[in-house]
């Protein structure tokens, strides 16, 4: 018993994390119809930044915000900077440019930082609860998770649907052209887009690192988890991405937990294949019509 | 990263046109002049003046953690060696290239090494699965692969004579610790933690073979490609199953990421941790700062600091804690001196002892191995003299005709420190006390026996080290 509660006590925790980078590759491809592949190392880059400034002896929760701020604007310069020139270009270049930015970012952060491992400090205490005599897998930095991460949900599905931003958000990803003709400035949407779901990534480094070995490649693995809950989502609902990221780190946890550590990643790919199998579309995405 | 590939892949063919065409030129003029050069530079990579060496190493990625340290601290040996004149009056140039421990990379870079840099031997690089890729082409080519450092059961094979281990095989470790388990903790509940390679299987193999089947309730392992998260649900498991001591086959930031949490789920086993994974000065820091700042109280971050007191582990070479220990003492000015970087950012810690401590084995082999160094005659060498070898190893080397396996023993040490344990980010850690005898056994099924042998010291000239 008190392995399944720690299981799936763990398993929520870090299907929080995998959910946060999730909703930003949802964000990035709601705004811009592009797949992020260097959203991890964006929120590795800023995480690098609050490790700075917390060994500067700054405190905590200054360090977050400047990190969070941090995320803002590296976003928005990517986008000017890499995504802007390729548009109307073949959708496989930004994803190439991704890519390469995630080896850039990261020969870029052990240049300057180093590539050893280190502890990252978490916001709150990471001692488990006590529940009665015994003190369970979870504690109050985790709780500090799932709620940062649901605000975060919550905050994105806000904008999305009953702002007039992010009407003209949807609107100039849906179709550029028409959006424009109907005075949306597309390309601002575009960079802030990018902008939003890097600082969603700036918050999942943050979260992640205390529970990695915070280095230049720590979110590697998170990117790939966080990518799987976001395509069992269906890669444009926020609420997707959340359960998503939820599926994916209990099933990742219960695999390890009761099947053996080393198979933990063989779990992520079953669950995403049987997924796409029973729906190609994602948990939360609609069919779209195809042309034959 | 692609691009950089290309240029080596474009430099590499460059360089094996011009080496084409430098032996057809060579021939013929070795043929119209009747003259061959004599022995001395017949053997690729040494001259009169230099003996060239190369190794692979991750100084990047996700490995480089700590092992990125071991090769910079080679140089100081080799800088030291080559201000005193060199060995027979060959200096060594020790050219390392990173593989990011990616053995695609290393079957590129260690051609490179042969092919563009031609090296005499392949000393001191790192990684059971890199090693492994190159390990056939090596020895097909008649190249040293000496000092590898993996403690894969893999290094002594007939069909490799080339290739030597030096640290200790992972299944002599885990016997020694296997051994100590089943004596001090008779009748306790065993539970086992191994990355799930060949690393953590052999520790483990070692393992069991000592501590009897019965007391063992649970076993755990880890995927080390994925290893991002805490290993929460390996520790729940373990303290399921009500698990007392806890043998561990981890790499060091698979050690700090199983303690925390089960810390945090108030789960204190006794710990038995592999060399490998207790190198306190690596795995100290990353535990402290998970809580050192931020919302973590003082008290906790000096808990989780003090989680590395008591931790049984095994040593080969003279723990660093031991500040009296002359090796220990010539390592630090070694390392002052000839590598005041390495020694600035580092300092002692297990990977920078365990690079001087290798170099210097090289250094000794070389020496082994007389004025007219060829391969052959270095294996030979070893192979020959190795045992007696002066080097920092608490046993000796066990190199003979049929072994190439490096240091088999040690002993067991305990961290431990009576006053509170401090374990700070620029790497102070508890000190260690010494459990038990140095003992010696061999990977096999044969019983640990107790080292009858003298430990070393260094010789005199190596304690001035000046």
């Amino acid at each position: 018993m008190g392995l399944f509660l720690n299981t799936v006590l763990n398993g929520v925790s870090e299907g929080m994390v995998f959910a946060a980078i999730a909703l930003g590759l949802v964000l990035v491809n709601r705004a811009t119809g592009i797949v992020n592949f260097s959203q991890g190392a964006m929120g590795m880059m800023t995480t690098f930044v609050a490790y700075s400034l917390l060994s500067g002896g700054i405190g905590y929760w200054p360090a977050f915000v400047v990190a969070l701020a941090a995320g803002f604007f590296l976003g928005a310069a990517v986008e000017l900077i890499f995504i802007r020139p390729l548009q109307g270009k073949s959708p496989l270049n930004p994803v190439i440019v991704t890519i390469g930015l995630l080896v850039v970012l990261e020969g870029i952060a052990g240049s300057i930082w180093g590539v050893t491992s280190r502890g990252f400090p978490p916001a709150f205490s990471q001692r488990g609860l006590r529940i009665g005599s015994t003190r369970v897998a979870f504690s109050t930095f985790d709780l500090f998770i799932v709620a940062a991460v649901i605000v975060l949900m919550a905050v994105m599905i806000a904008v999305f649907r009953w702002t007039d931003v992010g009407l003209r958000m949807r609107g100039a990803a849906f179709s550029p052209e028409v959006a424009r003709l109907l005075g949306v400035r597309v390309g601002r949407m575009f960079t802030l887009g990018w902008a939003l779901a890097a600082t969603a990534g700036a918050l999942a480094g943050l979260l992640a690192a205390p529970i990695s070995s915070f280095g230049p490649y720590y979110m590697d693995l998170n990117l790939v988890y966080g990518f799987t809950a976001a395509v069992l989502g269906g890669l444009l609902s926020p609420v997707g991405a959340l359960v998503g990221g939820l599926v994916t780190g209990l099933c990742i946890s219960l695999v390890g937990g009761y099947l053996g550590g080393n198979l933990e990643p063989l779990g992520a790919l079953a669950l995403l294949l049987a997924v796409l199998m029973a729906r190609p579309q994602g948990l939360f995405g609609s069919a779209k019509a195809r042309r034959i | 990263m692609r691009l950089r590939r290309r240029r080596h892949a474009l430099s590499r063919s460059a360089t094996v046109l011009a080496l084409m065409v430098a032996t057809s030129i060579s021939a013929v003029g070795a043929g119209v002049l009747g003259t061959t050069p004599a022995s001395a530079s017949s053997t690729t990579g040494v001259t009169a003046k230099q003996i060239t060496i190369g190794a692979t190493v991750p100084l990047t990625g996700p490995a480089a953690s700590g092992y990125s340290e071991i090769a910079p601290a080679m140089d100081a040996v080799f800088n030291w060696v080559n201000a005193h004149g060199g060995v027979y009056g060959r200096k060594i140039k020790y050219i390392y290239l990173d593989d990011e421990y990616n053995p695609a990379k290393t079957a590129t870079l260690t051609r490179q090494l042969v092919l563009q840099d031609h090296i005499f031997a392949d000393v001191g690089s790192l990684g059971t699965p890199t090693q492994l890729s190159v390990q056939k082409y090596l020895n097909s080519q008649k190249i040293p692969q000496l000092f590898i450092e993996s403690g894969c059961n893999c290094w002594s094979n007939k069909r490799y004579p080339y290739s030597f281990g030096w640290e200790p095989p992972y299944t002599v470790e885990g016997k020694l610790l296997g051994n100590y388990v089943k004596q001090h903790f008779a009748g306790k509940k065993v539970g086992f933690l191994y990355q799930d390679t060949t690393f953590g299987q052999d520790v483990m193999k070692g393992a069991k073979l000592e501590i009897p089947k019965s007391s063992v309730v649970s076993e755990q392992n880890y995927n080390v490609t994925t290893l991002a998260g805490p290993l929460t649900t390996q520790m729940s498991a373990l303290k399921a199953a009500g698990a007392q001591v806890v043998v561990m086959g981890t790499i060091p930031a698979a050690t700090a990421l199983a303690m925390l949490p089960a810390f945090a789920i108030g789960y204190t086993p006794q710990y038995v941790i592999d060399s490998v994974g207790a190198d306190a000065p690596t795995v100290g820091p990353l535990l402290a700062a998970f809580t050192a700042a931020g919302g973590g109280s003082a008290a906790t971050a000096k808990a989780t600091a003090g989680l590395l007191n008591g931790v049984i582990t095994d040593a080969y070479l003279p723990p660093e804690g031991l500040g009296s220990n002359p090796w220990v003492v010539v390592t630090k000015k070694l390392l002052a001196k000839y590598a005041p970087t390495v020694w600035k950012k580092d300092g002692l810690n297990g990977n920078t002892e365990y690079g001087v401590a290798l170099a210097y084995t090289f250094v000794q082999a070389l020496k082994a191995a007389g004025k007219n160094l060829t391969r052959a005659g270095l294996m030979k060498a070893l192979e020959k003299k190795g045992h007696s070898l002066t080097t920092a190893g608490l046993v000796p080397l066990s190199y003979s005709a049929s072994v190439h396996y490096g240091y088999e023993g040690g002993e067991v040490v305990e961290f431990s420190s009576s006053a509170p344990p401090v374990v700070t980010p620029t790497g102070r850690w508890p000190g260690d006390k010494v459990l038990t005898p140095v003992e010696v056994t061999t990977p096999g099924s044969g019983p640990v026996r107790k080292y009858k042998g003298r430990i070393s010291v260094p010789p005199a000239f190596v304690k001035r080290s000046d």
